[in-house]
């Protein structure tokens, strides 16, 4: 028996569609690889050498300080719209109002204030990280500070990666308060439901504060990671810097939408 | 003193630097030439440990770069002082605080004593009152003294000056060339200077390196260049084309 | 107090110039794009590139946000025990306001950032006004493709995208809270409206509009090197997402 005839093996039709699939795959198999071992580098950093708590706090101002205008209007305008249109509908479909805000604020806390708040940090704070630590790689200022004996994840990525973690989960609280007043003013004003009927904890359960938690701060870990990764790998001059910030808005944003999906599936099966 | 041995790198296709082996001997300064840059600057970094290369070895201080982890090569760092192409001056601090890092990183000196150092270096310099500009208030030349007074701060054995008259008036040129001068007259350093500019290294390297599409084209003393009947060192020892 | 007015009038003055170019911008390339024929391969290279790019995240993005959706109405459907509902709970929200408003940020994010980032590199290496030089009006050659790729490609995006995230919706409703998919399917079904469907493609185009003008604005007037265009970026991806949620909430309240 003799062997059939040898396609060589990178042209058949079979390996280019493989190709195809496997290309990207491992493409982000290895961004994911280089993701994760920033990450234990950071908290290696973060807990074995000092930390540079003036930059922590330089950078939480920034952060704080630019996104909360920011996360007002998107979250104050989510708010209207959400009360609006689930009000609108309760009332045909279900007639009684009673409940709503009480509804509302479990879903706030577990999916919409923590997922929407990261989202906005990703595309304010995210880029700007990607954006100065990308500019910094392209002008040469990381190999400097390698030069001058400074690590450029201690110095660089530690503090963002504090300042972003703490920030987003006050953010996200900040959140949950503007989202809520905003659909309060909206149920009053065009429902007629009275502010204390709406602000109804009862169905407000421990799971809830704890899916909250656990979302704020798996995104707060995220998005600094992300965007530094993003930021620290971007080459080529002006071209990098803007190709490090969109891959650092992407990045982050399917980072949030996935472990939101994750986090959400965890907390339906185990905390409720 | 560095000594680069069958340095091979490749980017994408293409061989960058092409079997290029060289020695560096203590106290001697070399001039590293040739068209394009992307071989040159990489050979430099290279030798700082900043960039690995696919074949070949680099060793610095008799020790082998590929060997040291980062600890040893943060040790190792401490003897090199390094200028960049475009400066990468820190652009959120500054000129004082840029200077004075290198110092403040190494731990040795107090904070008087750092301040005294960066004071004497901003005037060696020409830049006695710079001390609180920040590097975007300075101009190309500006910047390039300030990375030069960064890079020769902690008084490195070894200095790597990657194009330190680029795009820089005559003037300030000279300027540049005459502290590289004066730093080598006072202190027994090593050094790599990647240069453009022939006229103004001759009086301060030692030997020259030429390189081309990342193969060693010629090394050799001054004598040598002058010599040399080869059309690529006649073209770029002379400055002059063939079209 | 006089620096707090000096400030304040000095913030207001320099957003009033950014929305006054924004505007200016964005008329001429509506003038130009009905009176200049343009480019044909500029078009039908920015439909394909902002099709590329955005159509893999896209479909990710939708699948897993009606999986989402369908696990957060899940949990208050099971406390009612009215899983007839989980279709209209989830896919009501997906097709109104989460499905479009997320593919919108994800859009902005993946297409909006990229083209401020392309648009203002070629500002600040000059090359736009080389183009100028050459006698080419940078307008109708750069910035109309761009526009109309945008906004084309975000509609069919939420179009396959909001289809997408019922799927996966559907998917998860079966999987993962044990709700028989056909249950849910009728539920969709019997719930939903083209109307639904339609509210959320309208708003689509808008956010397509917004994208567009925004990210081609901030792109075109970027100044300042390399740090300029990551800020021109970053300025770009807010100012997206925030009309995203202003005209999501405007459209939601003025259309029934």
């Amino acid at each position: 028996m003799s062997a059939p005839a040898a396609q060589t093996p990178s042209s058949g039709p079979m390996s280019r569609s493989l190709a195809a699939v496997g290309g990207p795959l491992l493409m982000i198999g290895g961004e994911l690889r280089d993701i994760f071992r920033m990450l234990f580098l950071t908290l290696y950093y973060l807990f074995r050498k000092p930390v540079r708590w003036r930059a922590v706090v330089e950078q939480g101002y920034e952060i704080g300080n630019r996104s909360l205008v920011f996360v007002t209007l998107v979250l104050g305008f989510l708010g209207m719209i959400l009360i609006y249109q689930s009000a609108y509908q309760a009332q045909q479909i279900v007639g009684d109002l009673q409940l709503l805000g009480a509804l509302f604020l479990q879903l706030l806390f577990r999916e919409f204030a923590p997922t929407i708040t990261a989202l906005m940090i990703a595309t304010r704070v995210g880029t700007g990280i990607a954006a100065e630590v990308g500019s910094m790689v392209v002008t040469e200022q990381v190999d400097a500070l390698r030069m001058n004996n400074a690590d450029p994840i201690q110095y660089l990525v530690v503090p963002r990666f504090v300042a972003g973690l703490v920030m987003t989960v006050v953010l996200s609280v900040f959140a949950v308060v503007v989202c809520f007043l905003a659909g309060m003013f909206v149920a009053d004003r065009l429902f007629d439901v009275s502010p204390t009927t709406f602000f109804n904890t009862t169905l407000l359960t421990w799971g809830d504060l704890i899916a909250f938690l656990m979302k704020a701060f798996a995104y707060g870990i995220a998005v600094p990671v992300i965007s530094a990764h993003a930021g620290l790998s971007a080459f080529g001059g002006s071209e990098g810097v803007g190709a490090a910030t969109t891959k650092a808005v992407v990045n982050c944003s399917l980072a949030v939408v996935f472990l939101d999906f994750l986090l959400s599936g965890f907390a339906f099966v185990f905390l409720f | 003193m560095i000594r680069f041995e069958g340095i091979r790198k490749r980017h994408g296709a293409e061989w960058v630097l092409d079997g290029v082996s060289f020695e560096v001997p203590a106290g001697s300064q070399l001039g590293l030439l040739g068209p394009g840059g992307a071989g040159k600057s990489l050979l430099l970094k290279m030798a700082a440990g900043l960039v690995r290369p696919d074949e070949g070895s680099v060793s610095v201080m008799g020790r082998d770069l590929a060997h040291l982890n980062e600890v040893e090569m943060a040790e190792l760092r401490l003897n090199i002082g390094m200028l960049f192409q475009n400066y990468a001056l820190f652009d959120f601090m500054t000129v004082e605080e840029n200077i004075a890092f290198p110092l403040r990183q190494e731990g040795r000196l107090s904070e008087a004593e750092i301040a005294a150092r960066v004071d004497s270096l901003l005037k060696e310099v020409d830049l006695p009152r710079a001390h609180k500009s920040y590097p975007n208030q300075l101009s190309g030349g500006m910047k390039k003294r300030v990375t030069f007074a960064r890079a020769v701060a902690r008084k490195p054995p070894i200095v790597f000056f990657d194009d330190p008259t680029a795009g820089l008036d005559p003037v300030t040129s000279s300027k540049i060339f005459r502290m590289l001068n004066h730093g080598r007259m006072h202190t027994e350093t090593t050094s790599i200077i990647i240069t453009h500019d022939i006229l103004g290294l001759q009086g301060i390297c030692d030997h020259f390196v030429l390189l081309d599409h990342g193969k060693l084209v010629l090394h050799g003393t001054r004598e040598d260049f002058e010599r040399s009947e080869r059309r690529m060192v006649r073209q770029f020892w002379d400055g002059t084309s063939d079209e | 107090m006089t620096s707090v007015l000096a400030n304040i009038g000095r913030r207001w003055l320099s957003l009033s110039e950014g929305v006054g170019q924004m505007t200016l911008l964005t008329l001429t390339t509506w003038w130009k794009f009905w009176t200049t024929a343009p480019d044909r391969i500029e078009f039908m290279r920015s439909l394909y590139k902002v099709g590329v790019q955005s159509f893999p995240i896209v479909v990710v993005t939708a699948l897993l946000t009606g999986a989402i959706m369908v696990i957060q109405s899940g949990q208050l459907v099971a406390q009612y025990e009215a899983y007839g509902l989980l279709g209209w709970g989830a896919g009501y929200a997906t097709l109104r306001e989460v499905g479009p408003i997320l593919i919108g940020l994800m859009f902005s994010g993946r297409v909006g950032a990229n083209n401020t980032a392309e648009l203002g590199t070629m500002r600040i290496t000059e090359q736009i006004d080389a183009l100028r030089a050459l006698a080419i009006d940078p307008i109708p050659y750069l910035l109309v493709p761009r526009f109309f790729a945008i906004v084309s490609m975000m509609f069919l995006l939420t179009l396959v995208g909001n289809l997408m995230a019922l799927v996966g919706g559907t998917i998860t409703s079966q999987f993962l809270l044990q709700v028989d998919w056909r249950l849910f399917v009728w539920s969709l079904r019997e719930y939903l409206h083209l109307s639904d469907l339609f509210n959320g493609l309208i708003k689509s185009v808008f956010f397509g509009i917004a994208i567009a003008t925004v990210s081609n604005h901030f792109g075109y007037h970027t100044s300042g090197g390399a740090v300029g265009v990551g800020r021109a970026v970053n300025s770009s991806v807010v100012f997206s997402a925030v009309s995203i949620f202003v005209l999501d909430f405007v459209i939601g309240y003025f259309l029934p």
